[in-house]
């Protein structure tokens, strides 16, 4: 089953460069990049802090413009299109997932998580019963009409996942989910997203420095210096045993054994 | 070293104390400019002694109330740096520095800025003050013979005094935050997902709700009582005991509905819930909510300020334009001199408070005296001295002369007035007039003067004569307004006026106001009289009240020249048979009350304008800051708004909406009050005549809604520009 998905990719990033600062003070933060992420993958990207990791997220998530290289979702080139056309794109086509989990603090979480339904216009009653059916999903549903404050920071993240979620986006993007949580809760959030990938075929690409997390993932990219070091699949192996493989390329990498767990 | 420090601060925190040092600045400079105000008199040519003392009282109580207002906006001002700048002072801690050290800086800063603001407001002001010497002369209607740069070190000094009292309070402000503030706390100034304060949505709409009807009671209570100004002595305590409760209830009235105002928005817009699940409303909703909660008490206060600019000004202004507008009606010929009879009123009144020296001498006018023989003295002093103790005498000016014999409406040695406004009143089943309902002002009745001396003035003015019979008469009244109209009703209406037993009927529907005065006055001399037959009067045998003599110079008489040759006299005791029966009143030329009334007119309309100016200027300063402030607190929201996939149009609306809340409630509620404090002004003002609401006043409110919405738009525009800078920002480096 997951074969037939395999083959239509849904990223397409190739010779991706991003430079930094003007003459004679240059920082090449990612230097000719290329990959796919094919629908209905779980694909962690890994790397120390400097790595270029967040830039490349930032790339493909239309919020940094590339110097050169295309980036390709769902067959488009993102990074020839005009301002107004991109927010339209990050609204319909993606989601996003932050460190911090960036939510609005005037908002309840069920304001929180319809916010893109309301600025795509989607009418009331529709947003009502895809709130609760996210909500659901992701078990926050008697947090709905807290205040972010009155959450903790497990909850927070889960309720920015369901804004990430609530469009139906063809990828989901995820900058560091658990960096601010709690083991348990990270715990929480990481199944929560292997079990959306697993049942809904959500695409998710996830920026993380944290092998726990990337062991969750089907797939992780390892960046080092602005290129791509090496890849891992995680294949039909268990999850215990796809982080001890993770660990081991982290630590080949060499000298990041603390930053990188 | 620390300066250093301070001054780098100061330029890389130029955006955040640039909203200071504006408001500061705009401090120095009108503080400044107003309290040259006296020296703009000084040179714009106006040497009235008189007018230069109210003014100085004036301004010195006006001064403290704009020191007040400025401190207000400084304060504010400060509270929004030191919050912008709490982070960076807490790093300093963290880096090792002392307490005291920090402090010092912030001081060095607060001083830096300072300075730049006195020096640039200084400056301002010198040059504003220049310019507003020649709106002075033009509002006092004067020439500017010499004019010459100047500068007050009086202002100066004020000023000064000011800015450091200021200063002091700001430091001791902001060196008490740094001390009282946890480390943690300022490191942690800009932390996430703060804890909103959130009220129950039910308490504040029953706050809004009580908050309205307090609002809509004191209107009732201030339309139906009025101002306590009409009320008579005895009931003065009463009326303004009930006045203070009505400002009392407007003004928690007010605080309530700015208290409720974001619970009653959210549950109104919650119930309609294809406008609050659509676009970016629930998070403009929401974001309004939860600023409004934490200003609404400085939004009451900018309510309550434009409240009072809009009123002050719209009322001043009104106030003068009708006394310019009735000033020809009002003084009908060059000069006038009363003289005012002992009645059994007054003349024992006389006796003991006025002149009790010469008691012995007085006694009760029973007739009415000839002023134009009488009418000679001795020239007091004058400019020029030579003159002093020269004999004059009206025949020397006088050219058509008419001699006005006002009696009351009882005979000899009676008491009860006949003919009163209240009895016409009542018999045409009407509500007395408002000014005069709670006042004494009817107690004395109606005077009665002979046709034949109404005639003579108006054959002087150019106007035919009215007859009048035996058994008519006509009722004359030069103040216009509602007391004009009630005469008028009277006589269109046929009703009859009973006088010494005679019934009289009107002799016709209406009488002309221009011709009714009967001296030069400056707000009206004839609130109302019965123009009866002579033959009847001398019959009637009345109680005289007054006489005024009202004369035209001889043509060709220059009216300086004649004016300057009768001024200043002191004149012969009226005398018959040796005593007087009664005593010299007001002499009145035509061009002292039209320079009189030039220079009431610009004072009213030079306060109101500057006052209202400060007032309306202050409030757009801080609902500026407010915003700007908004917004930077805001911009993470933006920022997460645009990374969801919300284009800057949205975004804009949303700011626009926030903002056009914030400028135009306050504003709303504002225009409300006045509108009612007007609403009763105008009704008080009526009996003078019409006060209407439009040419200069609709233009002075033109430039200050010009102002107010200048504050708006520009407030907008930075936003906007700060918004879009939120969103340009990478937000991972």
């Amino acid at each position: 089953m997951q074969t037939t998905h395999m083959a239509t990719p849904v990223l397409e990033v190739a010779h991706l460069e991003k430079v930094y600062g003007a003459l004679g003070n240059v920082t090449r933060a990612l230097n000719d990049v290329s990959f796919t992420v094919n629908r209905g993958e779980f694909v962690g990207i890994m790397g120390a802090s400097g790595s270029g990791k967040s830039t490349l997220l930032n790339c493909v998530s239309t919020i940094d413009s590339a110097t050169s290289g295309t980036i390709r979702i769902n067959g488009q080139d993102v990074t020839r299109m005009k301002q107004a056309k991109l927010s339209q794109f990050r609204r319909e086509e993606l989601g996003f997932i932050f460190q911090d989990s960036n939510l609005l603090d005037t908002l309840t979480a069920r304001e929180n998580i319809a916010l893109p339904l309301t600025i795509a216009r989607t009418n009331s009653a529709e947003i009502s019963t895809r709130v609760q059916d996210v909500a659901a999903r992701l078990s926050i549903s008697q947090v709905l009409d807290k205040y972010p404050y009155q959450m903790s920071g497990g909850q927070q993240q889960r309720v920015a996942a369901a804004r990430a979620l609530v469009t139906d986006p063809t990828m989901i993007m995820a900058d560091e989910p658990t960096g601010a949580l709690d083991s348990k809760s990270a715990r929480l959030l990481l199944e929560s997203l292997e079990a959306l990938n697993r049942r809904l075929r959500a695409t998710v690409l996830m920026v993380t420095h944290d092998s726990f997390a990337a062991s969750y993932t089907s797939r992780v990219l390892f960046i080092r210096d602005g290129k791509i070091f090496t890849e891992l699949r995680r294949g039909d192996t268990d999850r215990r045993e796809f982080f001890d493989r993770i660990m081991e390329v982290v630590a080949m990498m060499g000298g990041e054994g603390s930053d990188a767990l | 070293m620390l300066c250093k420090l301070a001054w780098g601060n100061v330029r890389r925190a130029g955006r955040d104390y640039l909203v200071y040092l504006l408001t500061l600045t705009l401090g120095v400079t009108v503080f400044y400019a107003f309290n040259t105000i006296s020296m703009q008199v000084d040179i714009a040519g106006i040497d009235e002694e008189g007018l230069a003392q109210v003014m100085g009282s004036m301004l010195g109580d006006l001064t403290y109330f704009l020191a007040g207002v400025m401190a207000f906006l400084m304060v504010y001002a400060n509270n929004f740096i030191m919050k912008r700048r709490k982070k960076e002072f807490g790093l300093y801690q963290v880096l090792g520095m002392g307490r005291g050290r920090v402090a010092t800086i912030m001081a060095l800063e607060t001083v830096i800025v300072s300075v730049v603001a006195f020096v640039a407001g200084i400056v301002l002001g010198v040059g504003l003050s220049q310019l507003m010497t020649f709106f002075t002369a033009s509002l006092f209607k004067t020439q500017i013979a010499n004019f010459h740069f100047f500068f007050s070190m009086h202002a100066f000094n004020l000023t000064l005094a000011c800015m450091l009292v200021m200063f002091v309070l700001t430091l001791l402000l902001n060196l008490r935050a740094v001390r009282r503030t946890k480390l943690i706390e300022l490191m942690g100034a800009e932390r996430r997902n703060e804890s909103i304060k959130t009220r129950n949505p039910w308490i504040a709409i029953a706050i809004f709700a009580v908050g309205a009807v307090l609002v809509g009671v004191a209107y009732y209570r201030l339309l139906r009582d009025g101002f306590p100004l009409t009320a008579t002595d005895s009931k003065l305590q009463e009326a303004m005991n009930q006045f203070g409760i009505t400002t009392a209830m407007v003004t928690v009235g007010t605080f309530a509905l700015f208290w409720g105002l974001s619970g009653m928005l959210i549950k109104l817009l919650q119930s309609l819930r294809g406008v609050y699940w659509r676009g970016l409303n629930m998070f403009t909703v929401r974001q309004l909510a939860a600023k409004v909660n934490t200003v609404c008490f400085s939004m009451g206060v900018i309510a309550m300020l434009l409240f009072l600019a809009i009123t002050s000004v719209t009322c001043g202004m009104s106030i003068a334009n009708v006394m310019n507008e009735n000033l020809e009606r009002y003084n009908p010929v060059d000069v006038s001199q009363t003289y005012v009879y002992y009645t059994p009123e007054t003349l024992d009144y006389y006796k003991e408070y006025v002149n009790p020296s010469e008691a012995d001498r007085m006694v009760l006018a029973d007739a009415t005296v000839d002023l134009y023989a009488a009418w000679h003295g001795e020239r007091k002093s004058a400019d020029n001295n030579d003159e002093t103790g020269k004999k004059v005498n009206i025949a020397d000016v006088a050219g058509e002369h008419v001699q006005i014999d006002s009696y009351l409406s009882y005979t000899l040695g009676g008491s009860d007035p006949s003919v009163t406004a209240g009895e016409m009143c009542k018999a045409m089943g009407e509500k007395l007039p408002k000014a005069l309902e709670a006042s004494n002002a009817d107690d004395m009745g109606l005077f009665v003067t002979p046709a034949s001396q109404y005639n003579k003035l108006r054959q002087m003015m150019g106007e035919e004569p009215v007859s009048i019979g035996r058994d008519q008469y006509l009722l004359t009244c030069d103040m216009g307004g509602e007391l004009g109209d009630l005469y008028t009703k009277y006589m269109a209406g046929g009703h009859t006026l009973s006088l010494g037993g005679h019934e009289l009927k009107p002799a016709t529907d209406r009488s002309d106001e221009d011709t009714a005065a009967i001296a030069n006055s400056a707000m009206g001399s004839n609130p109302g009289t019965v123009v009866v037959a002579d033959e009847l009067l001398s019959q009637l045998n009345l109680q005289p009240y007054s006489s005024s003599l009202l004369v035209n110079y001889k043509q060709g008489m220059d009216t300086t020249e004649a004016d300057e040759s009768i001024k200043y006299t002191l004149l012969d005791d009226l005398l018959v048979d040796g005593k007087k029966p009664g005593s010299w009143g007001t002499f009145i030329t035509r061009s002292e009350m039209y320079t009189q009334a030039a220079q009431m007119n610009g004072l009213i309309s030079y306060l109101a304008i500057y006052i209202g100016f400060v007032l309306v200027v202050a409030c757009a300063a801080i609902l500026s800051i407010q915003q700007l402030s908004n917004v930077a607190d805001g911009s993470r929201s933006y920022r997460v708004l645009a990374q969801i996939g919300c284009d800057d149009r949205q975004i804009r609306h949303s700011v626009m909406a926030q903002q056009a809340v914030f400028f135009l409630f306050p504003l709303a509620v504002g225009l409300a009050h006045s509108f009612v404090a007007l609403k009763v002004i105008i009704e008080l003002v009526s009996i003078f005549g019409n006060m209407s609401i439009g040419g200069t006043v609709g233009l002075t409110c033109a430039i200050f809604l010009a102002a107010y919405g200048g504050y708006f738009l520009v407030t907008y525009l930075m936003s906007a520009g700060m918004v879009q800078a939120a969103i340009a920002t990478r937000y991972s480096e």
